[in-house]
Order: structure tokens, then C-alpha cells, then sequence
């Protein structure tokens, strides 16, 4: 079976600050990646990038997402083609409910994908398991997007909207920031009850204890817009013991 | 310059000569000495210039341009009227051109005591009410302000045909909502119409008003004045809805008297008009009182659309809450003065303005200007006003959920609006000028 994502020697800039330097990474159906790295070190500009921000210019390289290019496409393509962005900082739209925002956007991934658009009523019901595996105070549907909303309450309602819209291809710019014990227990169930089935799963993250929950098969690890290193689960765990010194120290004796 | 603006003056002066034995047949002249005074009144101005601090931002040059005559009764069907604010459930009075249009209006029951209709001769309460105040709510002597301008107030005390009285007495609550209803149609070259109305709310009554103007078709002047009575206690809510065709002037005047207590909310809604300018100018005129005026206005093409507000704050302990709205398109300009004075009795006065302009285009402009002026020292005033594009954030976020950018650009724009719309308490009103304001911006 052909890679589902497959990004070859990707760069970009924003202006003239080059940020992305040459990222190559392959993504099948049924893993799991994680990607770590420092601060600034480009990693939501990787994930803004494969959802269609356009604020960065790509100088070079390509993604290919299941045999078509994926930065051909606009963001709503994007989203029909089954890529969903979990973002880092989700934005607040004052004046639109999230269940009407919610149903406008499964509404347009179904009419791409061919299938019949859902009545409020069929809509409700179709998200009703939903709202109960985030546990999800069901008076935040009414609410405007995200307006007001607690940090925690911020990541946990990307990720039921990414239960909703059931993508292919999950990319989680830290999802895991900002949630208590509790909350990271319930969304990591979330992003779990999405794996396997066919489905990639990027999850961008700093800390080690979102890995324990959701386990990966592939840790990378991204510097100055370069992934510098990938392994195992194990390679979290080392991170997370010796900071990133070891990996720089590594690059300068490899020079 | 002088000389030809004086002979443009002569033009609205002489409009009246030929009219006003006409327009003293109506009422048994009982209005000849107002409409007198009137004329005079607006001749000591003429039409106003860039250099008169009201009208700074607005050209009303088309003014001395056009030839207008005096408003006729024209012949309007009921298929004419497709707008959706006609088709609203509502004790309605029609008028044509500023004529009373019977046909056009519903014949009701009303609650005991309660009257809906043109002048003529009033049953005695309501006669008394108008003597009352006709006239003076709209009249800004002995009011703070060194720039106040009531021109065009003149302009209609001049020309003014029909009036919408209604009156609804002490204690009585009227269900359904009251709809004047203002038709223009211009099939036969510019005309200058004067509507007017006068509502007076007696000690705690209640109830809801709708006031339209619809335009049909042509080029005209319409001039409106409406007078609003509110004693004390009385809850109101007047939803004004400004359709002009895009050929026409309008520039209207709304005034509104509030007793001790008393509550009204003003929702001021702009579509139509090449020009469009209002005066809404609130006197608060007791303790306890509060005041929301909200408006939306949605400009296209080269529309100028011009909201001046003016709050009175004369009494202690009076709240008004203001938020006007503008989403401007093309080449249209969006005009906002904000007045609030406090008086210097009125301690523990909190008000609150807040105008916000949404630019769909890069040639389309507003201009906001707020005007304290606040004479007590123990009170809570705030304003604030911001001018912007769609938010690219909000746009690529509804976008990356799947949403079309046209479609989640309409989405952004109804938010915007809908903050203000969604305060309209009936449900039908919200829903015919939600559509209004899709079709009026040709989005799904
Ligand atoms: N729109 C932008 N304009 C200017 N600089 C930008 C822009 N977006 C990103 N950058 C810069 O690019 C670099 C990488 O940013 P990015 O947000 O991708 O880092 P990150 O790895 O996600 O960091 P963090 O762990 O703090 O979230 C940073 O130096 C950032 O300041
Ligand atoms: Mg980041």
C-alpha cells in the first residue's frame, strides 16, 4: 500500500527568515508519529503548512498526501481530502455557535467525500457519543467557537471536532499543552479511539507524559527546521532524561 | 458659490409656495403656522455645506442638483411589496409618499384605549398627548451641544403631509408589534417626501414598534421625522429599518423622550439610500431610565450611510448602552458620531458606546468619531471603535475545518451583524433582515 503522507526535503520561509530547511518525512496508514523539538524550532510551521496556512512561502521540496499534492490545494480541500489540524492556539469566532460551525464544516467534508449532508437532527445524534467521550460540558455547543472558552476546554474541543469529522490523516500541534491530569487522559482517549482504522496521526509535543498515553511508533526530532533524529518510543524517554544538549552534542561530533 | 447656493435655498422655498395651500387643506390647517416657521427656519440654513461641523463628512451637493417636487400620493399594490419586513405579522400603517395609504394598512382591533392610525380628529387622551409634545422631542433648544443643527427637522415641520399617530395608554401592553410602514416611490422624476410620526407610550405600558422605510422605485428626497414619547416605566422596543432604492436621499430625524424609569431599545438597520444620514437623539428625563441604541448598517456600491447618535443624560442613575455596527463594501462610506452628554446633575450616569466598522473591500471607508462631553464627576462613560478587515485567523481556521472561504467569509460577516441582530426579540423581524442582509451582500 502507497504512503498515505509523504513529505520530501520541504522548506519555507516567512519573509526572508528561512524556518523550514529540508523536512522529509513519510507517514503509512496505522502509525503513529511524534515530533518533538525545541521552541521556535518550526514545528507548527510544519503543521500550518500541510493544513494551507498562507502566511509561509514554500521555497522548496513536496507533500504528497494520498498520491495528490497536497499544497496545490486549499485549506477546505485540505479538510475534504481528510486532513484535520488540532491547533496549538485555537481561534475564538464571536457570533457562530459551535454546532452550527461544527455542522457546516461535516456538512462540506461529506459533500466532498459524496455522502448526504445531516439534518440538525441527524446531526446532534451523530455527535452525541462524541460529546460524551470528551466529556464535554454540553452548554460549550451553544457557545460561540471557542469564545471564553479555558485553555483546557480550547484542546479538548479540537479534538472532539476531529472525532466528529473523523479525518485521515490527524496532525496535534500541541494538543497536550495547557490540560490538567484529567483532560489529558480524556483527550488522549480521544486521539486513541481515531487510531489504527486506516488513519496517520502526527502529534506534535514537548513532553513525554502525552507519549505515555498515546504510545507512538516513530519519534522525530526537530531542530532549526530539520528533523535531526527519528526512533522509536525510547527516543522520547531519552529526551525527556537528558534534554536536547545530547542531540546537539551528537550533531557537533558527527561534523 | 454664495450667490447659487441661495437660489438652491429659493428652490425648497418654493417647492412650499406651490405646495403649501395644499398642504393646509390637510387638518383643517392646523398645522400652517408650524409648516410656516418651518420653511423659514430651514431657509435661515439651506442645505449644509463641509463647513457646518454636522455634516463635515457628508456631501449633500446632489441636493442643490436636483430638481425635486413636492411628494404625490402614488398607487401602490400590495404584489408590490416583496420586502421581507412587510411580510412581518403586525398592526400596520401604511403610508405612500408621507400619504396615508388605508389600503396598504390593517384594519384592527386594538386594545382598549389604544390608537393606531393617521391624524384627524383623536379621541381626547390621545389629542392631549399630542399637544403634549409634538414637535418638541424633536426640538434640541435649551439642550448642551454648541454645534446642534435641527435643519432638516424644519425641512419636514415644513413639508410633512400625513402623521403616524399612535398612543398606547397607561398600564396596557400591545402584543403585537406596531408597523408604520413608509413607501417611496418616484416614477415620475425626484421628489422630496416628509414623513412623520409620533408615538407616545403612557405610564407602564408596553410594546413593540417596527418603523420601515421601503423604497420602490426613482430618485427622492425623504425627509422623516419621528417623535418617541416614553413616560415612566414604559418598555419599548423600535426596530427602524432604512431600505431606500439606491437613487434616493434619505435623511432622517428620531427623537425620543424618556421618562423616570423607562426602558427603550432603538435597533437601527441600514441598507438602502445613495445617501443616508440619521439623527437619533435620545433626552433621558428622569432617574432610572435605560437606553440601548444598536444599529448595523450594510453599505455597497457608493452608498454613504451616516449614523449620528446623541444621548441626554440629564438625570442621575441612567444607563445607556450603545453598539453600532457597519459592514462596508465596494466603494461605500460609513459615517458614525457618537454624542453623550452628561448634565451636570447626572451622577452615576453609566454609558457605554461602541462602534465597530467590518471592510470588505480596500476601497470602502469609515469614518467614527465619539463626542463625551461630561459635566458630573461621579460617572462611568466608555467608548470605543474599531475599524477592520476579516479576521485572516478566523477565516483559515473555518477554512482548515473544511468550510469554502466564500462561504466562511458570510459566516464572519453574519457574526459580525448577527451580535446586534440577535437582540431583536421577535424572531420573524431577526430572520426577514438576516435575509435581507445575505441578499443585500449576494452571499449563500
Ligand atoms: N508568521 C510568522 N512571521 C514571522 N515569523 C514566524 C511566523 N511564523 C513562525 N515564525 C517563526 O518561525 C520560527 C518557528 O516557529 P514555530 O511556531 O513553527 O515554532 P514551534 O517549533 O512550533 O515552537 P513552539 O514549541 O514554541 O510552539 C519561530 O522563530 C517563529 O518566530
Ligand atoms: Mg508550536
Amino acid at each position: 500500500m502507497p504512503s498515505m503522507l509523504v513529505i520530501q526535503n520541504l522548506q519555507a520561509r516567512v519573509e526572508e527568515k528561512e524556518i523550514l530547511r529540508g523536512i522529509s518525512l513519510t507517514v503509512n496508514a496505522g502509525e503513529v508519529h511524534a515530533i518533538m523539538g525545541p521552541n521556535g524550532s518550526g514545528k507548527s510551521t510544519l503543521a500550518s503548512i500541510l493544513a494551507g496556512k498562507q502566511d509561509y512561502e514554500v521555497t522548496g521540496g513536496s507533500v504528497d498526501f494520498d498520491g495528490t499534492d497536497l499544497l496545490e490545494l486549499d485549506p477546505e480541500e485540505r479538510a475534504a481530502a481528510g486532513l484535520f489540524l488540532a491547533f496549538q492556539y485555537p481561534i475564538e469566532i464571536p457570533g457562530v455557535t459551535n454546532t452550527y460551525f461544527l455542522r457546516a464544516a461535516l456538512n462540506n467534508v461529506r459533500k466532498a467525500r459524496g455522502e448526504a449532508e445531516l439534518t440538525m437532527t441527524e446531526f446532534m445524534k451523530h455527535i452525541r457519543s462524541k460529546v460524551e467521550m470528551m466529556e464535554l460540558d454540553p452548554s460549550l455547543l451553544s457557545r460561540s467557537v471557542n469564545e471564553g472558552f479555558s485553555g483546557g476546554e480550547k484542546k479538548r474541543n479540537e479534538i472532539f471536532q476531529m472525532a466528529v469529522l473523523e479525518p485521515k490523516l490527524c496532525v496535534l500541534d500541541e494538543t497536550d499543552s495547557g490540560l490538567d491530569i484529567d483532560a489529558l487522559k480524556i483527550v488522549a482517549n480521544g486521539v486513541n479511539h481515531l487510531r489504527g482504522e486506516g488513519r496517520g496521526i502526527i502529534v506534535v509535543t514537548h513532553y513525554q507524559r502525552l507519549l505515555d498515553y498515546i504510545v507512538p511508533d516513530f519519534v522525530h526530532v526537530l531542530m532549526e527546521g530539520r528533523i535531526v533524529k527519528s526512533g522509536g518510543k525510547e527516543l522520547a524517554h531519552e529526551l525527556e532524561a537528558k534534554g536536547y544538549s545530547f542531540i546537539e552534542e551528537e550533531l557537533a561530533a558527527a561534523r | 458659490m454664495t450667490t447659487d447656493l441661495r437660489a438652491k435655498e429659493d428652490t425648497f422655498t418654493e417647492i412650499f409656495n406651490a405646495a403649501h395651500a395644499v398642504l393646509n387643506t390637510l387638518a383643517d390647517g392646523r398645522f400652517a403656522d408650524v409648516r410656516e416657521r418651518g420653511i423659514h427656519k430651514f431657509r435661515e440654513y439651506g442645505v449644509p455645506t463641509h463647513r457646518d461641523e454636522e455634516f463635515k463628512y457628508l456631501s449633500l451637493r446632489n441636493l442643490n442638483e436636483t430638481a425635486f417636487q413636492i411628494a404625490y400620493g402614488a398607487t401602490v399594490s400590495r404584489g408590490d411589496l416583496t420586502h421581507p419586513i412587510v411580510a412581518i405579522d403586525a398592526i400596520t400603517l401604511a403610508f405612500v409618499n408621507g400619504q396615508y395609504a388605508p389600503e396598504l394598512s390593517t384594519a384592527d382591533t386594538l386594545p382598549d384605549g389604544v390608537y393606531v392610525g393617521p391624524f384627524e380628529e383623536l379621541p381626547f387622551e390621545v389629542d392631549q398627548a399630542f399637544e403634549k409634545q409634538f414637535g418638541r422631542v424633536a426640538n434640541l433648544v435649551g439642550k448642551l451641544g454648541t454645534t446642534n443643527d435641527e435643519r432638516f427637522t424644519y425641512l419636514n415641520q415644513a413639508f410633512f403631509a400625513d402623521i403616524a399617530v399612535i398612543y398606547v395608554p397607561e398600564n396596557v401592553v400591545v402584543e403585537r408589534p406596531i408597523h408604520i410602514l413608509n413607501l417611496s416611490t418616484a416614477n415620475r422624476g425626484p421628489l422630496i417626501s416628509a414623513p412623520r410620526a409620533y408615538a407616545y407610550f403612557s405610564t407602564n405600558s408596553q410594546a413593540k414598534l417596527i418603523e420601515s422605510f421601503i423604497g420602490l422605485e426613482g430618485n427622492y428626497l425623504n425627509v422623516p421625522v419621528t417623535e418617541v414619547v416614553l413616560e415612566s416605566g414604559a418598555i419599548v422596543e423600535h426596530v427602524r429599518v432604512q431600505d431606500e432604492t439606491l437613487a434616493a436621499t434619505h435623511i432622517g430625524t428620531h427623537a425620543v423622550h424618556q421618562d423616570a424609569s423607562s426602558n427603550y431599545t432603538a435597533f437601527n438597520v441600514n441598507f438602502g439610500g445613495q445617501i443616508y444620514r440619521n439623527d437619533l437623539n435620545v433626552w433621558l428625563n428622569g432617574s432610572g431610565t435605560e437606553t440601548r441604541l444598536d444599529g448595523v448598517n450594510v453599505g455597497t456600491d457608493n452608498q454613504v450611510m451616516d449614523n449620528h447618535t446623541r444621548i441626554d443624560h440629564a438625570f442621575p442613575h441612567c444607563n445607556s448602552f450603545e453598539v453600532y455596527k457597519s459592514v462596508l463594501r465596494d466603494n461605500a462610506q460609513g459615517i458614525f458620531n457618537g454624542k453623550i452628554f452628561v448634565y451636570e446633575d447626572a451622577q452615576k450616569t453609566d454609558a457605554k458606546q461602541t462602534n465597530q466598522a467590518l471592510l470588505l473591500s480596500a476601497t470602502a471607508q469609515m469614518n467614527s468619531k465619539p463626542q463625551l462631553e461630561i459635566f458630573a464627576d461621579d460617572v462611568k462613560c466608555t467608548h470605543g471603535a474599531t475599524i477592520g478587515q476579516l479576521q485572516k485567523d478566523a477565516l483559515f481556521y473555518l477554512q482548515a475545518r473544511g468550510i469554502p472561504k466564500a462561504q466562511a467569509e458570510s459566516l464572519l460577516v453574519y457574526a459580525f451583524a448577527n451580535d446586534v441582530l440577535s437582540r431583536i426579540s421577535s424572531e420573524a423581524v431577526r430572520q426577514a433582515l438576516e435575509n435581507r442582509l445575505f441578499d443585500k451582500l449576494e452571499v449563500a
